[in-house]
Formats: structure tokens, sequence, C-alpha cells
């Protein structure tokens, strides 16, 4: 016998674990037209396409160019304020371990997923390298220094950003194959690994650790670059969103291949919650039966997911190469990588903007709770009906184009560097650009399937 | 123990009525007058009684265990400011199931071995009770479900899991048949998704339709990830007169909506659970089509015009307004129907450690034996839903089932199958099995 009823498949599995899935969301998303929404974001990604190669070559090469806005103060009190993150981080685990286990009302669950990933990840693309300012790891890292210990090892540069890779994909196991990556008192000691492991590599390695062994502060970094508002030689400077990605040299393989793995993974997290993945691996979405039914499929998921990316977007570039006669792939490989950022942003920003309206309301809480303040009820009032639904599901779809548009454009910028002319690098750039074009439709076609994890 | 049930002319099973559990309402009222630092007083040890909540934070069960929980925290609030049970306060411990077997049998263990917990409490979905009800049988831990499922009555759990404060699938389903054939038609067609959901109600409806004098002429199966209707409509025979739906999942509203585009204004009658719209505001576009359908509903959603004190109070406490919606929105919609349950369990477990004159864990048997001597429950404070009647053999609750029809977008009670008219025989005596 199984238990029956349940109309909100849908958002469950957005956030580890998702907190709230109320997915009459999902029953109206399915009313929505949403097939002409799809083909309207589509063509509007093929027209950006088309545009870029029709405009002035001139032109083309100013696009990422930026302004001086004014001159830029020194950073103060960055160390100070990591203190305090690790403080309150320090805090949140020991609520963790001795508070409530109801992971929408623990201090824990909700800094770490909701403040942090969902967030405070959002909040980088548009305003910023808010983590330098925020990261417990940054005080950490300026620990052994502290207390007059050098690092004990040196950091081979062959060794690249693999270890960051590999931080990263243990996150993401947390994120999407854990079966309880919410429960306070595991997350508490899974925070703690992951602190501490970030803290031996630092004593190992220096703080240059941070940079190349951690991935949550690498992939911070990163979207950070997409902010349209920058710091940059002494002066805040403004320019297109992802300037500061283009204006850099091109990233080292290890770099390039973390790049696309952030695109594959946030890829995965939606797939996995979709009627065709279910179908796939043999899952009935109506019933659910929870997350540690699905570890096996899960971890190949997102084992397979990244190489399956590096794959396609190495033939894309692969064959862009071979229309305009010309070698160099490992470069074209690297230097076109940053263009893939973008659409990973926009995949965060669409994903978790559901989940976002609900578990901002627990944080709100945790935070008056904290005050002294009283509690307000949470609601998810706004997935009952067909105007907010419609909202919510617009303004995803808006980030999914509008990020691709944006990897349409950078991609296009770094290929006439690569290439030298407007013509050959539209030319090489036709792959890539239908590669994204469809990237566009899977995205649209991934908000708009029925859910069921 | 109960009494031995009796046949009755239906042919279906009848208790003997039995006079209502006196300690259901002794003391609360003497108790209420007191102030509260000097209703603990009187108990031997003034700690708090802890009831584990496994609760469906996260995965499927989510907006229902937001629900669970506000539910379970209001009867708590009142029960304590009642005096709380045997003289001591009582609390929530939560923990997250995840709506997932294996971690609910995890909880299970927290509860009985990490937090001292006196009792488990408040899971719903099936799979989960399922999985997780053999270790509370291993820990000894009374574990309390409020699931609707038949997983209890059927006998495959165990001496330690009782469903007191719901009722289950199959009395639900066949208490239904008698107002499908006798008042919308005697020839049925069933459209329900292809799994075991499905099949509950496929397994259940037909024998009680054809008990009641009608017939199952169409039983149409969809597939769980169909997310179109339109080419299954036609397999609806013409001489149908009801049509019987139980479709859930993201797709329903689809459903309804080409199901209301199919018939146009020429429509058999239609039959639906709840379950299927459960949360679901019924003014949702695409459902207007429902207007002047009736539906199961476990306790109605609406506030019913001749609706007694004590209803209104568990709505207010819980905090509903008149369409059972939460008074602080309007559109955050209720999972009525079923956390009611919380509400009752929470006053069961209390009539029981009171009857039980229960004081720590090593009393834990003596309170499954107290609830197990449970027979009557009358509508109450207590018992918002109605007057039940609980089985100690079968671990099971019987209580009344409403019918509800679509009226103005909101659903009117029309008929109310009283607690008799939906016992079926006993398929287990839990109570000749040692603990």
């Amino acid at each position: 016998m199984v238990r029956r009823a349940w109309i909100w498949a849908g958002l469950a599995g957005l956030l580890p674990g998702r907190v709230l899935a109320h997915a009459s969301e999902g029953a109206f998303v399915l009313l929505l037209p949403t097939d002409a929404y799809i083909a309207g974001g589509v063509a509007s990604v093929a027209l950006t396409v088309l545009l870029i190669a029709l405009i002035p070559e001139a032109r083309a090469r100013r696009l990422f160019l930026s302004w001086r806005l004014s001159a830029a103060t020194r950073r103060r009190g960055q160390m100070v304020t990591s203190a305090l993150s690790a403080a309150l981080l320090l805090w949140a685990v020991s609520q963790g371990l001795t508070g409530t286990q109801d992971p929408v009302h623990n201090p824990l669950p909700l800094l770490v997923w909701s403040g942090m990933w969902l967030f405070l990840l959002a909040g980088q693309g548009v305003l910023g390298d808010l983590w330098g300012w925020l990261s417990p790891f940054r005080v950490t890292a300026a620990l052994p220094g502290l207390f007059g210990v050098r690092p004990l090892l040196r950091y081979r540069p062959g060794w690249g950003y693999w270890p960051a890779l590999a931080s990263y994909l243990a996150f993401a196991a947390v994120l999407m194959v854990h079966i309880a990556p919410t429960d306070p008192d595991r997350l508490a000691w899974m925070v703690l690994g992951y602190w501490g492991g970030t803290l031996l590599g630092c004593l190992l390695f220096g703080p240059r650790w941070l940079l190349r062994g951690e991935g949550l502060t690498l992939l911070m970094r990163l979207f950070a670059r997409l902010a349209p508002l920058r710091r940059q030689g002494g002066a805040w400077r403004l320019g297109l969103p992802g300037w500061d990605l283009e204006r850099r040299a091109a990233p080292r393989l290890s770099l390039a291949v973390f790049m696309l793995l952030t695109l594959a993974l946030g890829s995965f997290d939606g797939l996995n919650e979709t009627f065709r993945w279910m179908g796939w691996i043999g899952m009935n979405p109506l019933e659910f039966t929870g997350r540690s039914a699905v570890v096996g499929p899960n971890l190949t998921g997102i084992l397979l997911a990244g190489p399956l990316l590096v794959a396609v977007y190495g033939l894309s570039i692969q064959a862009g190469l071979v229309l305009i006669d010309a070698g160099g792939f490992r470069q074209s490989f690297r230097a076109l990588a940053p263009a893939i950022l973008p659409i990973a942003y926009a995949y965060h920003l669409a994903h978790y903007l559901p989940a976002a309206l609900v578990e901002g309301q627990y944080l709100l809480n945790m935070v008056r709770h904290s005050l002294g303040l009283p509690e307000g009820t949470v609601t998810t009032g706004f997935f009952n009906r067909q105007a907010s639904v419609r909202v919510i599901w617009l303004s995803q779809a808006t980030a999914v184009v509008l990020g691709h548009v944006l990897a349409i454009l950078m991609s296009h910028a770094a290929a006439i560097r690569l290439h030298g002319s407007h013509r050959r690098a539209s030319l090489s750039q036709a792959p890539l650009a239908l590669f994204m074009i469809l990237y566009t439709l899977f995205g649209l076609w991934l908000l708009a399937s029925p859910r069921g994890a | 123990m109960t009494e031995t049930p009796s046949k009755t002319k239906t042919g279906l099973i009848s208790p003997t009525r039995r006079g209502a559990l006196k300690t259901l309402a002794a003391g609360t009222a003497a108790a209420a007058t007191m102030p509260l630092w000097a209703r603990y007083t009187s108990a031997q040890s003034a700690a708090p009684i802890k009831i584990g909540f496994g609760k469906h934070a996260t995965g499927i069960g989510a907006a229902y265990g937001r629900w669970y929980e506000r539910t379970s925290v209001a009867a708590l609030a009142k029960i304590n400011a009642e005096g709380g049970i045997n003289g001591r306060p009582v609390e929530l411990v939560t923990e997250d199931d995840g709506t997932d077997p294996r971690r609910a049998a995890e909880v299970l263990e927290k509860f009985a071995n990490q937090s001292d917990c006196d009792v488990a409490f408040g899971t719903l979905f099936s799979h989960v009770v399922v999985g997780a009800a053999p270790r509370a049988g291993e820990l000894k831990l009374p574990y309390f479900v409020v699931s609707e499922g038949h997983h209890v009555a059927s006998g495959m759990l165990n001496r330690w899991t009782l469903q007191p404060g719901i009722t289950d699938v199959k009395s639900q389903i066949s208490a239904m048949a008698p107002f499908l054939t006798g008042t919308l038609g005697k020839k049925v067609t069933m459209i329900y998704p292809d799994y075991a959901f499905g099949y509950d109600h496929r397994d259940n409806l037909a024998p009680a339709i054809e008990a009641a004098g009608g017939e199952v002429v169409a039983k149409i199966a969809i597939p769980p990830t169909e997310t179109s209707f339109t080419k299954y409509f036609p397999q609806i025979p013409r001489d149908t007169d009801v049509i019987y739906h139980v479709m859930i999942g993201p797709a329903v509203l689809t459903f309804v909506k080409e199901m209301g585009e199919f018939f146009g204004p020429s429509r058999p009658e239609i039959f639906g659970f709840i379950d299927s719209l459960e949360a679901t505001d019924l003014t949702s576009p695409g459902l207007e089509f429902l207007e002047g359908t009736y539906f199961w509903e476990g306790n109605p959603r609406y506030l019913q015009a001749d609706a007694p004190d004590y209803v209104k109070a568990y709505r207010d406490a819980v905090g509903l307004d008149e369409n059972g919606a939460s008074v602080s929105d309007p559109s955050d919609v209720s999972t009525s129907a079923h956390m009611f349950g919380c509400w009752e369990t929470l006053h069961i477990i209390k009539a029981g450690m009171e009857a039980a004159g229960y004081q720590s864990t090593a009393d834990r048997q003596k309170l499954v034996e107290a609830v197990e001597a449970m027979s009557m429950m009358e509508a109450g404070p207590a018992h918002p839903q109605g007057t039940k009647m609980f089985n100690g053999k079968t671990h099971q609750v019987f209580g009344p089932q409403y019918i509800s029809k679509v009226e103005g977008g909101k659903l009117s009670v029309v008929k109310t199958v009283p607690y008799e008219e939906t016992i079926y025989p006993d398929e287990v005596d839990y109570t000749s099995m040692s603990f």
C-alpha cells in the first residue's frame, strides 16, 4: 500500500532534501503556454548569434570594455568579517549538533544551504565578491601564518586547479547524492570535515590552497567575475557582465574544466528531478521513495555529467576549428570556457528561485528568532496562484535566456581574439553557438518539465 | 481489548458501542483553571513528556509535513494549557525523515536511543511507515502513525505501531460506494494512475460498488508519467453514469481541464478523492469544470455552516480561515483532509498515557495496551473530525467520511458517512502478538 496523493511533485529536490516542495507550482507550470515561451527564448538566443555576426567588427571588439568609475580604496577589514563569519559558522555548527534537528528551524542548514549556497552564490554574480568578505576560510587560511607556521609543502604548478575540482565534486555529492544533507547534526560533521580539510590544505600549502584546492571559494570567485561592477587596478570599473573574465588570459586547462563542470553539475541538478530522468532510472515519479533510493543513479549522474559536457563542448570547439581550417584546439578549449560561466550562473538563479522564495522566509525567521522578534508564518501560497507561478517561471526563463545570450557574446569576443577577425570568429563559433542554442532549449525544457523528486 | 464485532445486515462489521474513554476528558477542565506552574507540580516528575515527531520536512511529503507540524504544535499548546499529560508538560522532538523510509528508521532510533523520547509520532507517507515500523518493533517504541494507509490494519506491521487518529484508505473507499450507486448512478468508470496507489482504489472500490448494486463498466489506468490525457477519454463508455477519478501528481490540473474540454456542458456525474487536490485552491484555473462534482474529504476543508464550536476551536488553533487556508495567507491552502489526524493522535496519546498511569519509558508497553483498550472516541475538542471507533485488535480507527460537492468554488458537505458504515472485517489481531 503506498501513500497516495500529492500534487506537489515539483520542487522537491531543489535543495538537498529540498524543503517545502509544494508543487502545485508544477501543476500550474503545466498549464502555462511554455512551448511558446520556450520558442521565444530559443529564438532570442539564435537571434543573438546572427546579430553578433552582423555588427561591425570594431563594435564587437569593444563589447567587453569597461569604464573607470572611481578610485577604489584598499580593502580593509576582510579578515575581521571573515573571522566574524567563522564565529557564526562555529555557532551554527554547535546548533547543528545540539539544537533542534528540524532543518527548517536549525540555523546550520539554513545558513549553509540557504544563506551561503542559495543566496550568497546568487549574489556573487551581480554584486561581486561578497564571499571575499564573508568566507570563513579566509581567516582559516591565515591562521597558520599567525602562529608563525610556514607552509610545509610547495604547491606544484602542475597540479593546477584539480584539487579544487575534486573538492567541488565532493560538495556536489553531498548536495545531490547524500541521503540527508540538511540533517543538522550530520551537516555539522560534514562542515567540520570540509573546514578541517581546508585548514589542512592551508597548513600544507599556505593560503594558496584556497585559490587552487578549495572548490567553493573558486566557484564563488568565478561567479563574482560576472558582476558588472568590479575592482581592477585600484579602480572601480563598470562593464557588460563578464568583462572581468574577458580581459583575462585564457584559463589553465584545469580551470577551464572546472568552469565546464559548474554547468554540468547545475544541469544534472535540474535533470534528476524530471519525469524523464525518473523514467530512465525506473523510478515512478508519483511515488518517489526518497533520496536513499537514488544514491546510485545520482552518483553516476554527477560523475558522468562532467565528462559528457566536456566531450560535447570539445567537439563543438573542434568542429569550429575545422570550419576555419585552423588548429590550436587546446588554446580554444581554454579560451572559450569562461563563456560557459554565465550559463551555469543563470542555471543557479533559475533553478533555485522557487526554493529561495520559501527558504528565504525560514532564514528570515531564524534572524527574527535570534533577535527575539516574533517569527512569521511561512507560506507557499505563491505556488498556488497562476499569476504568481507565471511570474516565477518567466523570471527563471529570462535568467536562462540572458545567461545564454551573454555566453554567445563572450565566446564571440574570445573567438575574435583567438582568430583575429570577426568573420573567422563567427564561422568558428557556429558549432558552439548551435550547442548554446540547444542548451537554451534544454534549460527551458527543464523548467517546463513535470518533476517528481 | 475491543469487544467482538457483530455482523450487520449490510454484510459489513459493526462494533458494539462502548462508552467513551473516561480519561479523555478527565482532569482537563480542573487543570485548566490552575496557573501553569501549579499544573505540573502534582506529577511525580516534572520533566516533559517527549514526543518524537518524524516530520516530512524535506522530500515529496514536505508540504504535508509543514501542516502536520502546525497542527501538532497547536495540539500540544492546547494539551499543555490544559495541564499536560499526567501533570507533566509535553514537548515535540522533531526530526526530518526526508520522506524516506531508510531515514525514518534512523529517526526512530534517534528518538529511542538519543533523545529519550517516550513515543514516536506523525509519519504520513505509506512507504515511510512500512520502512520504519519494523524498527519501532525492535526498539519497542510506541509508533503512532498518521498515514491513512491500510498497512496497519492489513496486519503487515507490528504490536508497537498504531493508527488511532486517522482512518485508513480501505474504509474510505468502500464507504463511498453506497453514495456513488445510490445517488450518482449505477455505472461507474474508474480513472486512476497505473501503480499501487491506483490499484488500491481499483481493488477496493469495484467489489464495494458491486455489493451496493452498481457496476464498474471501465477501469482506465493511466501511466504515472502521463501529462496529457485526451487520448484516454474516448475509452470512457458512453453509458457511464459516474466517473471516479483519483489522478494525482503535477498533471492533475491538466487532467481536469482536458476532461472538461472533452465533455463540454454535458458530462456524467464526477466523483474524486480530495487527495488529488489537497492543498490546491479550488478556484485555480482549469478547475472550473469541477463545479457541481463531488469529492471525498477526510475532514471538511471549508468551514461548514453547521460546524460545532469544537471544530471552530480546532481550526482557530491551527490557524485556518473559512476556506481552509492559512489565516496569514489565503493562498496557502492546508492539507485539511489529513492533518486533523495529528491533533487527534496527540490527544489519544495523552488519553492513553493517563489511562496507563504512564511515568517513564518503562511504561511504554502499558501505553500500547491502554490504547488497544480504547474503543469509542466521541466527537469533541479532542476529536474534531467526528466520532470514531478504535479497533484495538487491528490498531486502526474507523471514523466518519465526508462527501462534499463543489459549489461556487467551495466544498459543501452533502453527506457524512458515519463510522459504523466504514468498518470491514478484521484482517489481524495484533493483541495476540507478543511485545
